[in-house]
């Protein structure tokens, strides 16, 4: 496996939504084999960033390429190697789950039953329901399915665990490293902090339609702020410190420092951390 | 494509089979009628066609109603010409929106499709719809015709049928435009248009002065009661109609492939 491979290249894209922001200047690249979470608050510009990768929108300038293919020119194409799952999870509600499976594999013109049976039986997906009967937790698991089932080279899920209980949630992550594994590739926009340090190797952090950094979780964690913990002079104090631990000494100075801890920020405060700067 | 399309022909083959059996069947119904209401319909013949504008409006200047010919087309004809066009109505006006009145279209086009292909496709479903809607009606007069022992005008029958399917095809065009800009269900304003386009025709023949409001109605080429009574058709409204119904489809396809999906 060639885990140099980039399947996601984005440079320098921008979309704006009449005098709305909506991404500015946007370039990264995600290498083949990992699994990339993309996070930000609400209106951050994830959405936009995944409509503009797959083609639903059309963007002001910059380029995306996916398997080195602009998604422009070969949207088609690129998308036969796609699996992507909306947070919303929208169906015909008069059909049944099994002809929505069924025909979004036609529509792809691969045989995808084997597959299919697989990932309905692990996400214990009643197929003779209707859509209409199934609550949003059932129909993420379909819309689960239809991204797997013809096992893409890369998978873009956004938001996919919300609806789904712990156990469904842990089969989710399951599968997903098992097709990355095999040398598929995963975007994955959550704001679920756990999920990332989990089962991110690196992630992007989006603000206000401006990509912040893109870092590997573990090097998130041990750069920027530290957390101190002290009791000062009798009092005690807590707070994230992201200055010069030599400034924070001479701080110190001729204070009575009874306690004293640095320790690294939890994932969760790093990434407010970022969301505040 | 075959199975987007065989979607959507499976998403409204209940729509098509209840308007294409209601409308056909009213119409057979009323060719029924026709054997126990001969009498009363020959005493009234004379008296329909000296109305005036409202004689003509209804085509009973050209035609009498106290034949088989004339009352189909002067009853039967305003319900097929109706039904016929509120049904391309219904079959167009949201066959495009509804993917993301729905929210469906992120399912849709997150499959290797364009946006194009779906365009044509579902305006492939839409002609089907309307080319079977129009066999099945022809299949319920046909029986009526049969049931009476009256034979069918060929030439003037085809030429009904083909000009009520040009109607067709032009409203749903429309829609079909009107459906490629909007996001939502819009039904009400197809069925509106419908009726609108139906009064200007009727406002046309009944009144001398508004005569050219003709032009915009394609109701106009497709009168049951011209072409029954004379054979022939308003050929510049009905080249007229292709007309619109080309640069229709070419809005729908324009607009649909250049929109941003929401």
């Amino acid at each position: 496996m060639d885990n140099q491979k980039t399947v996601i290249e984005i440079s320098h894209m921008t979309k704006k939504y009449g005098k709305h922001r909506g991404v500015t200047d946007l370039s990264l690249t995600v290498e083949q084999g990992k699994v990339f979470g993309f996070l930000g608050p609400n209106g951050a510009g994830k959405s936009t960033t995944i409509r503009a990768m797959l083609g639903f929108i059309r963007f002001d300038s910059g380029r995306i390429n996916l398997f080195g293919k602009d998604i422009r020119r070969h949207r088609e194409e690129i998308l036969a190697q796609v699996g992507y799952m909306p947070s919303e999870a929208m169906f015909y509600p008069a059909m049944k789950v099994r002809e929505v499976i069924q025909l979004a594999a036609q529509v792809r013109g691969v045989d995808c039953g084997e597959e299919g049976e697989m990932l309905c039986e692990r996400l214990q997906v009643d197929t003779e329901k209707k859509i209409r009967e199934l609550s949003l937790g059932n129909r993420k698991k379909v819309s689960i399915v239809c991204a797997m089932q013809h096992s893409p080279r890369l998978f873009v899920f956004d938001e996919p665990t919300s609806g789904l209980d712990p156990l469904m949630q842990s089969t989710f992550f399951s599968l997903v490293r098992e097709y990355v594994d095999q040398g598929a590739t995963c975007m994955l926009s959550t704001h679920v902090l756990p999920e990332v340090r989990r089962y991110c190797d690196h992630v992007a952090i989006m603000k206000e339609g401006e990509l912040q950094c893109v870092k590997a979780v573990t090097a998130l964690t041990n750069a920027g702020a530290r957390r101190i913990k002290w009791v000062r002079d009798g009092k005690r104090e807590e707070f994230l410190y992201d200055r010069d631990l030599n400034e924070l000494h001479r701080e110190l100075a001729g204070h009575d420092i009874t306690e004293l801890l640095i320790e690294e920020p939890s994932l969760e405060e790093a990434f407010i951390e970022y969301y505040r700067t | 494509m075959r199975y987007i399309y065989g979607h959507e022909m499976k998403q409204y083959w209940k729509t098509l089979l209840l308007w294409a059996v209601c409308v056909g069947g009213m119409g057979m119904a009323c060719i029924l009628l026709y054997s126990t209401m001969q009498e009363e319909m020959a005493a009234m013949a004379d008296s329909f066609a000296a109305m005036g504008g409202f004689s003509a409006a209804f085509g009973m200047d050209q035609l009498s109603i106290a034949t088989l010919k004339g009352f189909f087309a002067t009853e039967v004809g305003t319900i097929h010409e109706l039904g016929g066009a509120m049904f391309a109505a219904v079959s167009s006006m949201n066959i495009l929106s509804k993917e993301e009145d729905g929210h469906t279209s992120e399912f849709l086009f997150s499959l290797p499709v364009s946006r194009g292909k779906v365009v044509w496709t579902k305006w492939g479903a839409v002609c089907t719809g309307l080319l079977l809607f129009h066999l099945i009606c022809m299949g319920f007069y046909g029986m009526g015709f049969l049931a009476l022992s009256e034979g069918i005008p060929v030439k003037e029958w085809f030429l009904y049928q083909a000009m009520q399917l040009l109607l067709g095809l032009e409203l749903a065009g429309i829609c079909f435009a009107a459906s490629a800009f909007s996001r939502q269900n819009r039904l009400g304003v197809g069925l509106g248009l419908v009726l609108l386009l139906y009064a200007c025709d009727l406002v046309s023949r009944v009144v001398p002065k508004m005569e050219k409001l003709s032009v915009i109605s394609p109701f106009a080429y497709a009168n049951a009661s011209e072409i029954l009574g004379t054979g022939k058709t308003a050929a510049g409204g009905a080249l007229l109609g292709a007309g619109v119904l080309v640069l229709a489809l070419w809005t729908a396809y324009v607009k649909y492939t250049g929109k941003d999906q929401t």
